[in-house]
Formats: structure tokens, sequence, C-alpha cells
């Protein structure tokens, strides 16, 4: 039987013969090290880039539909959002007199040189309408937003994400009220978002510059938007006001012209492409504890051999085959496990560093699945030496010299 | 206590030759027996030892061990018998380097399957006191003498109170003094403790000191 004090004693003497051969045992140990650290490592960067991708669609609205020409992000489509048709003023006239309608905000992107006094820094603008604001939940630090007033009347106002108002103008406070210069024409700073680090456009929102959509017809004279985002009234209507929109296009652009999609299901083909490429980043980690596996295998058969001997004596004074089975297993397993522990160890340390830049983190699958995995290797690598030690005839292992 | 009939040992050299080791054995080894088996090497007296003490099989005949036939059993059956009822004593010590003395002798209680009515522990240390190595505990089996290695050797061949002591030229690796001492040990344990105890020796002055001296010379007993 299986007593406490036998696996004290089976214990014992396995970490003796690794104190014994302290370098034997590391380098062993080495193979699973990496192969538990790359995997769990790989496992806690994916889980992090999902929160993250979480956290960056959650400063979107939840009943946020986004009209994206193409095929836009749906599941099937590839073909992304460059290419296709660009929408016009009268789609947006359209959709806004639909039902449900909470608000909308076209967009037009340039990427372009925004400049006060003797500075210039590199922005990608956003022209819209002040309902944008509300839609993508930004919020001013400094000064006022921009409001729809203030898109009919074309107003010359700018408002600037918190980094590139420090670029410009050393602070937030100091921008309110200053002038600055896109592309010749005069905008006035009337608002600076407050810090995100990220958001609903993309890591660029405290770089962005965002001016009214009427304002913008200098740099944009076909008054072409690139995207439409709408809100519906409340969640129930997000699916009616989807098949509203997409009726009131099919009557001026083909089917595949154009894509409308809920802010969930945009979150869900994101996390569905960044978990397959994850789980085929985590196989080929894998292979790695395969080949740790085979080096335990590997220095169990020299083990067993340098050991002949000793398993004679510990037969004729009464160990049954098993007792020898279980005394190797024991060793491989505690091998590996070791190695597990360290490899988790290290890839702890290294999420723990990462946190403060990225949402990296341990869940308790990751844990255990990294212990599970190096006992489980330990077992089967270990299994084959251990019977080859078990089946040695008592006879034969203790006349070995 | 042990009967062995028509005891067969034979290797196959190769697919013709086939070499007995032991031929025909019928050997009857009684309760509180001091025996020796003496031959001169090569004549088998180390493998009808290791028959004897169940760590090899006959290829022909029958064992029996206090009136059970045991030359049938399986091997978790002859390592129990080997763990309770035999004790062996090598001419190499053969203790394990890498666990301390008292390891060593505790060592057969770590794998007996039945309840103790004893503390390993306890017993080693008296059976130490008791052989003039105490205070050896804790030292490792390279760092004394031969002497004292068999000594702690017997010991262990002991701790589990077995009926039978099987010694396989326990003096063949030390000096003429401590040879003599180890077999006064062996022979004090037979007188006072009434073990059963049997000596493989090829020395004449070391058989002549047991009460029945068992013959052997190319696989045969002579009587």
């Amino acid at each position: 039987m299986i007593n406490f004090s036998y696996l004290v004693f089976i214990i014992k003497s396995a970490f003796f013969d690794f104190s014994r051969n302290k370098v034997r045992t590391i380098l062993t140990s080495l193979g699973i090290l990496i192969g538990v650290f790359s995997v769990v490592l790989l496992m806690a960067l994916g889980l992090g880039l999902k929160k993250y991708i979480e956290q960056q669609f959650q400063s979107l609205g939840q009943n946020l539909l986004m009209v994206l020409p193409g095929q836009g992000f749906s599941q099937n489509g590839g073909q992304g959002l460059i290419g296709g048709i660009q929408f016009d003023e009268k789609d947006v006239l359209k959709i806004k007199r639909l039902k449900n309608v909470q608000a909308i905000a076209p967009f037009f992107t340039k990427t372009l040189k925004i400049e006060y006094k003797n500075k210039s820094q590199i922005t990608t603008l956003l022209a819209t309408t002040g309902d944008a604001f509300k839609v993508i939940k930004v919020e001013a630090a400094r000064g006022s937003l921009f409001t729809n007033a203030d898109n009919e009347k074309s107003a010359k106002a700018v408002i600037l994400g918190a980094e590139i108002a420090n670029k410009l103008f050393g602070s937030g406070e100091k921008a309110v009220g200053e002038a600055v210069r896109i592309q010749k024409e005069r905008f006035i700073v009337k608002g600076v978002l407050k810090k995100t680090g990220g958001g609903a456009l993309g890591s660029e929102t405290d770089m962005r510059a965002i001016i009214p959509f009427r304002s913008s017809y200098f740099l944009n004279p076909d008054k072409k938007f690139f995207a439409i985002y709408t809100e519906a009234k409340d969640a129930k209507s997000v699916l009616t006001l989807k098949d509203d929109i997409k009726k009131t296009l099919l009557k001026r652009y083909n089917e595949d012209d154009f894509t409308v999609s809920e802010s969930s299901e945009l979150l869900n083909t994101i996390n569905s492409i960044f978990s397959v490429l994850n789980l085929v980043l985590v196989a080929i980690a894998a292979i790695s504890l395969v080949v740790g596996g085979i080096g335990i295998m590997n220095i169990m058969y020299v083990s067993v051999t340098e050991r002949i001997k000793e398993i004679g004596i510990r037969r004729a004074i009464g160990a049954r085959k098993f007792d020898i089975l279980y005394q190797f297993l024991s060793e491989s397993v505690i091998l590996s496990l070791f190695g597990g522990f360290l490899g988790l160890f290290f890839a702890g340390l290294i999420v723990l560093a990462v946190q403060r830049l990225f949402p990296a983190y341990l869940d308790f699958g990751s844990v255990f699945l990294a212990l599970g995995v190096s006992s489980a290797i330990g077992i089967v690598f270990g299994v084959f030496p251990a019977k080859k030690a078990a089946d040695l005839s008592p006879i034969d292992a203790i006349r070995y010299e | 206590m042990l009967i062995l009939e028509n005891v067969w040992k034979e290797y196959v050299l190769d697919q013709e030759t086939k070499f007995a080791a032991l031929k025909n054995i019928d050997l009857t080894i009684k309760d509180g027996e001091f025996s020796s088996i003496i031959g001169p090497s090569g004549s088998g007296k180390s493998t009808l030892m290791h028959i004897i003490g169940l760590l090899d099989k006959p290829t022909k005949g029958k064992i029996s061990f206090s009136g059970k036939d045991i030359s049938r059993l399986d091997d978790n059956q002859t390592s129990t018998l080997r763990n309770e009822f035999v004790g062996f004593v090598f001419q190499q010590f053969n203790l394990i380097n890498k666990l301390s003395i008292l390891e060593n002798i505790v060592l057969p209680a770590i794998y007996a399957r039945k309840q103790l009515n004893f503390d390993p522990r306890q017993k080693a240390i008296r059976l130490m006191q008791q052989f003039g190595i105490a205070g050896k505990e804790n030292s490792y089996p390279n760092k004394i003498s031969g002497g004292q290695q068999q000594r702690v050797a017997i010991a262990r061949a002991l701790i589990m109170e077995p009926q039978l002591i099987l010694a396989d030229e326990p003096t063949g690796n030390l000096d003429t003094k401590s040879g003599e001492g180890i077999i006064n040990l062996l022979s004090e344990l037979n007188s006072k403790e009434k073990i059963t105890v049997v000596v493989v020796t090829h020395d004449r002055h070391i058989a002549a000191k047991t009460k029945r001296v068992i013959k052997i010379i190319d696989g045969e007993i002579h009587k």
C-alpha cells in the first residue's frame, strides 16, 4: 500500500538523485520549462488580447450599427474596408429619417498635417457630426465638443486628442481657443479630449483631430463618407434598424457593395480570428513540450542503466515490480513538474511585467493545464524507462557490475 | 522449514547446448539450523542460494517453504516472501550508497505489505547498538569500514524479523578478523534468536564454524 512514509521516501530519494546530478536535472527540466513557459505565455497573451479588444469595444455603444463599404467585417467576407463604394449625404439623410435612430455619425478621414505656429503634427483627421461623440463615447477634458448645430453652421472648430494637443501646445489647457492650420484653413480649437489610450477610434484616438463634417468640404469636394455609424434607440430595435438600413441602401447599391454590422458581431469576428491564431501559436509551442518529454525519457533510460545494481538490491529485500515502477515514474513526474513549475513561474513574471502595457493575464485554466500537461508528460515519457527498470530480473540486476 | 525436491537449474547457452547449474537437488533445511553450503567457484552454490532465497526460479523441481509449495508463485508473491521471511547478506554488502545507514536498515520495512508490530527506526537503532555500530545512523555506507558495512547489511536483513538468513560469501570482502566477527555474529543470531542461517562459502574454516556442511560440486550435492 502507498502510505505517507513510502511517499516521503520515494520523493526524498528522487530529490537525492536530482541533487547529485544537478546539471543533468536542470538541463532535462529545461526542455519542459521552455515548453510550459511558451505555451503559458502565449495563452496569457491570447487572453490579454481578447480582453484588450473587448475593452476597446466597450467604448463603443452597445446599440451601434456600422454601415461600411464592401464586405466590411462580416463573418464570411474578407474584402475589408478598402475599395468599394463611398456613401454620401443622401444616404445619411435617408437613414436619419428611419425609425429608431438615436444618433447618426458619418465619417470622413484623411491623413494630413496640422500646424500651430512653427510646430506641425501628422494626424488622421476625422470629419463627422456632433452625434459622433455620443456614438463613440468620448468626452472633452478641456473646452467643449462641437454640436450638430456647429456642423450645420460649418463652424471652423476642431477637437484635438490629448496627445496631439500636448505636442502642439504643451498642454490641453493652452490649446483651447487657439487657432491651428489645416491645409491653410484656420480652425479654432474648441475642445481637447480626455486621454483614452485607445478606444473606439483605435489606438490613435489621442492623436486625432476631429472637425465638423460640413467644414471639411475643402478636403472632401465629393462630400463622400467612408462609414456611417448609427445608434439605435435601444437594444430591442437594433436588428429592426439593421434591416431598415439595409432595405434603404439596397435601393441605391448592390448587396455586395456595403455591410451593416452590429458592434457585437464585429467583436465576435475579431475574437474568433485571434482565437484561431492563438490556438495555432499554442500548438506550435506545444511541440517543444514533446521535445522536452523526449529529453526526460532519454535521461530516465540513462538513470535506469546507472542504477541497475540498486534496483537489484531493492528487489532482493522485497520491492515488487510495482515499487520499482513507481519509484522511476515518480522521478520522471517530479522532474517534469519541476520544469513545469519553473516555466509557469517565468511566464508569470513576464505576464506581470507586461501587464502595465497590455492586459495579459494567467487564468486558472492555464495554470492547471501547465501543471497537468507537465505531469502527463512525466508519466507518458517516464513509463517506458520505469517499465524497463521494473522488468529487470532481480538476479541479473543484483549481479550487475 | 525449507524443502527442495528434484530441483534443476538449466541455462540455455545456445540452441544445442544447455548448461545445468544445479542437478537434481534434494535438500531439507530445518528450522533453527546453522548450515553452510560449500563448494569451489562455479559449483552452483550461489545459484542454489538464489533459488532458496526466491531471487531465482528453478527450471524443474519443487520448493516448499513451511509446507507451502512456492515454486509457482508470481512475482508479487515471491517479492512479499523475500520481504517478510528471508534476509540476505551479500559478499559485496550491497548497501545503497545514497541512503544513510539508518535508511538502509529500514529499507525493507518501506516495502512491507503487512502491518508491522514494531517501529522500524527504533528497531534499527537497537540492532545497531547490538552490533556495535551505534552512532553511525546518519553516516553513509562508503564512509564506514567493510566490517561495519556488513554489520549494517545484517541489521537490514534482520529488520523484518525473517525466519531465514541467507549469507552469500559474507566474509569474502573482509579481512580475517572482521570476517570472523561476522561469522560469530551470525552464529549468535542462530543460537540466541533461533534464526535459521545458511552461509554460502568456499572457505573450509568458515564452513567449519557451522553445525551442518552441505558440499556441492558441479551442481550436485555430495553427501
